[in-house]
């Protein structure tokens, strides 16, 4: 009888074992949520790209989920954790709660939060929580020196998708460094008050936002609301047209997306492919993350983008030098 | 341009998918069709329209592809609320369930899963010479797309024959008397299909109007309860045209006005100007939304053989 069962035993070992080797050599999953379109020529395009690229990079497989509504963010989650994949992906301040409480509900599932709060990993209980937090103020920064150096008008624009704390502090950031700029260039600068759609999706709003804005005297935009972007970037272009020149200008986020529209003058880019990769290898060591990880101008996480033939030799000059002091810690030091 | 030309011109912007949306419902609800699936044929048309004047250039062939699909899936709303005698709300709510799905469906068919925005050329806008420099109402009236045009048209035409022609009068008997008009020798069950035909061809125009008309781009839920809001209208408006434009340039108006006032605000929380639509629309419904009501028979089966 004895004998019977280690028999057994061993058969059920030797079987098992090809079986342990196919799942170790299984490639691994991440899937991603999202609230925008990955279509939306902005946020949710870029943010879904680095995953692609994080994945290809490491051999991962991906799926993605996008225009999801706020009641669905833990639905969606909670989905993927029960079909097996080994890594969320929020890329997000506003799937926080989600996030927390699908972490707790499911402990070996690695969960990756871009836009998160430093406290976040510290909240979750299983500890299995990565914030990527992209500096939010020197991502300000970057569109800001650019915005201060190119007004003619003296009023630059923000036009934001949800009061979310990351879109607070890219405001702070663009209104301090355009008012440096504009101030050692000679000009003062108004920045209009910050403006929400209320949503990432209303293109309309964007189109309506930016009518208005220009109306008001605003001549460079940045903004941190996906499609309510590609909106107010229609709305520009269409003013321009109607000038009969390029005078009113857009940075764009989160990637280069120079020559999407003409009024893209040069974007901030956030290389979110490089975050999404470090926990990927922690997840691939057994590591389920817990951590902070940051993107700064100073660790390569944040850059400025390919700068449009419409900004002057001297002004990309001028802008290439504050991005230098940036990365060195010295803009704004004095 | 002052502020208040401005604020105008955006409520017209912003009313016209509203009015072409709504005026469906008017049709539909004249012919005792209670249809609260405008949402997802707007959804349906926007996507539709998008799609086809992506692939053939021209914003016309989107606007009559945004009518069919409308049309098309209005007919399942048709064939069981009329034919089946089903229940009105449950398969509008159902078509506002399929419909935005259906959409989304068919849009990561086409352009798959990747992440390039498409963008198409928008319909061209049309300057009435002399009348378009007219202060205020130049721009307002005479310098839009002719989607906007055929938008007001059908408001005047569609006043004309619910109170001037015998067509008209037949088609509201139905709405309110199905029975005593199937006496007089009116066709009901032809009307009521007719009606669904009118309320899914304008509702998939008014979504396909977002998407060649106004915004050069597509985004799925980009209808953001305007099927809800054109709904109501059509009870703001009391069920005739005039009073349906007044209620979408109303609707139109609150939003427009509360996107300036967050532009011009100083220090007043942007949360109090993003009220301002909701707030107007209780308040408006609530002052004129009593009194007089709809068509009769709204929402009620009609069955041939039933006393």
């Amino acid at each position: 009888m004895r004998k019977g069962i280690v028999l057994a035993a061993a058969v059920l070992a030797v079987c098992a074992l090809p079986m342990a080797a196919a799942a170790d050599e299984a490639p691994k999953k991440i899937a991603m949520i999202c609230d925008s379109s990955i279509n939306d020529g902005g946020w949710g395009t870029a943010c879904y790209n680095a995953m692609v690229q994080a994945c290809e990079e490491r051999g991962w497989e991906y799926e993605c989920t996008d225009n999801i509504s706020q009641n669905e963010y833990y639905d969606s989650i909670a989905s993927y954790c029960m079909l097996g994949v080994d890594m969320i992906y929020a890329p997000g301040n506003q799937y926080t709660d989600a996030v927390l409480q699908a972490a707790e509900d499911y402990p070996d599932i690695a969960f990756a939060l871009l836009n998160g709060a430093v406290t976040t990993p510290d909240e979750a209980v299983n500890g299995n929580v990565t914030s990527m937090l992209p500096d939010a103020q020197q991502i300000g920064w970057i569109a800001g020196a650019m915005a201060g150096l190119m007004s003619e008008t003296g009023t630059i624009a923000f036009i934001g998708g949800m009061e979310l704390d990351t879109t607070l502090g890219k405001y702070a950031g663009y209104t301090e460094a355009a008012q440096f700029v504009a101030a050692a260039e000679g000009k003062e600068i108004t920045v209009l008050d910050p403006v929400y759609a209320g949503s990432f999706d209303a293109s309309d709003k964007g189109i309506e936002f930016a009518k208005a804005m220009i109306e008001q005297g605003a001549d460079v935009f940045f903004g941190d609301a996906s499609a309510v972007d590609s909106g107010a970037r229609q709305a520009i272009d269409e003013a321009n047209k109607e000038a009969g020149e390029v005078k009113i200008y857009d940075i764009a986020q989160p990637a280069d997306f120079l020559g999407q529209n003409e009024c893209i003058i040069t974007s901030q880019v956030t290389d979110n492919s490089a975050m999404i990769a470090v926990t990927m290898e922690g997840v691939e060591n057994g590591d389920l993350g817990g951590e902070t990880i940051f993107g700064s101008l100073q660790n390569g996480g944040l850059s400025a983008g390919a700068i449009s033939d419409l900004v002057p030799a001297e002004v990309q000059e001028k802008y290439n030098t504050y991005i230098q002091q940036m990365i060195d810690g010295e803009f704004m030091a004095e | 341009m002052s502020f208040v030309s401005n604020l105008l011109l955006a409520s017209v912007r912003m009313a016209v998918p509203l009015l072409l949306i709504a005026l469906g419902e008017l049709y539909s609800e004249r012919a005792g069709m209670v249809n609260i699936g405008l949402e997802g044929l707007a959804a349906i048309g926007s996507l539709v329209g998008f799609l086809t004047c992506f692939i053939s250039g021209s914003t016309w062939v989107g606007i009559l592809c945004g009518a069919l699909v409308g049309i098309a899936v209005n007919m399942i709303y048709a064939f069981a609320t009329v034919t089946l005698c089903a229940n009105h709300t449950v398969y509008g709510m159902a078509i506002n369930i399929l419909a935005p799905a259906l959409a989304s469906f068919i849009y990561r068919i086409f352009f798959g899963s990747g992440s390039d925005l498409s963008q198409i050329t928008l319909m061209k806008t049309i300057n009435i010479p002399i009348l378009k420099d007219i202060p205020i109402i130049g721009p307002l009236l005479f310098s839009q797309t002719p989607m906007v045009y055929l938008a007001f048209l059908l408001v005047i035409l569609t006043g004309f024959f619910f109170t001037k022609t015998q067509a008209g009068l037949n088609y509201r008997a139905v709405g309110e008397n199905p029975k005593a008009a199937a006496t007089l020798g009116i066709n009901v069950i032809r009307t009521k299909y007719l009606a669904c035909v009118i309320c899914g061809a304008l509702s998939g125009i008014g979504g396909a109007y977002l998407t060649t008309c106004y915004s050069n781009t597509y985004t799925e839920g980009n209808i953001s309860g305007r099927g809800f809001i054109a709904l109501a209208a059509v009870i703001f408006g009391r069920w005739s045209g005039g009073g349906i434009l007044a209620a979408c340039l109303f609707f139109g108006f609150c939003d427009a006005l509360q996107i300036r006032l967050q532009v011009a605000s100083v220090g007043i929380p942007y949360q109090f100007f993003q009220m301002i639509p909701y707030v107007a629309t209780v308040i408006a419904l609530t002052v004129i939304g009593s009194g007089k009501s709809g068509p009769k028979a709204a929402g009620k089966p009609y069955r041939k053989e039933e006393r």
